[in-house]
């Protein structure tokens, strides 16, 4: 179970603004942050 | 969650979105169809897993089917995870029910006071103390329908 427990921390590729960067959640300390995953692009939902 | 966004941004909550697709993948759906749905560019960055390594971390790689299913995960300014939410890929989740949690832990941290089942924003909160114990029933009645 994850909730109560300190997030994992990752870092991957993303895609934002036109660019291509790396993002690491650790980058996101000080702030409320939703990590959202879902099965694949172009899905429907 | 792109439609959310706004609402999310105003609370100071930052996205992030994650599938196990390539980030070309990513930059070629936002270009031919979210950005057709909503009327903008994707506003925040959508992260590649490929591998599945990230989704398994967060208990949500699906190894036989190779893909992260829906998992929503909460994370609050010191990196701890308050609320998670997992569906299986047919369902889509609530925007304004991801809005009402991240409300309810902010109003939490801020105040001490805890919500009780079903409070929407505005509505009443509890502040737990010895007196509270047992006592609930005279603060505090679930809302009929």
């Amino acid at each position: 179970m994850l909730v109560t427990k300190q997030a994992p921390n990752f870092s991957g590729m993303a895609f934002h603004e036109g660019k291509i960067k790396k993002v690491s959640l650790e980058d996101y300390r000080g702030k409320w942050v939703v990590l959202c995953f879902y099965p694949g692009d172009f899905t429907f939902v | 969650m792109a439609v959310g966004y706004g609402k999310l941004k105003e609370m100071n909550v930052e996205v992030l979105s994650v599938s196990t697709d390539s980030v070309y993948s990513h930059k070629i759906w936002n270009e031919s169809e979210l950005s057709k749905m909503v009327g903008f560019d994707m506003p925040f960055p959508m992260v590649s897993d490929q591998g599945g390594k990230i989704g398994t971390l967060y208990d949500v790689y699906d190894v036989d089917a190779g893909i992260d299913i829906r998992g929503r995960f909460l994370i609050d300014p010191e990196g701890i995870i308050q609320a998670q939410e997992v569906l299986s890929p047919p369902v889509g989740r609530n925007p304004d029910e991801l809005a009402r949690q991240i409300k309810a832990f902010q109003h939490h941290q801020k105040t001490g006071e805890v919500m009780p089942s079903g409070w929407v924003e505005g509505g009443q909160t509890l502040k737990p103390s010895p007196d509270l114990a047992g006592n609930v029933w005279k603060e505090w009645k679930p809302p009929t329908k």
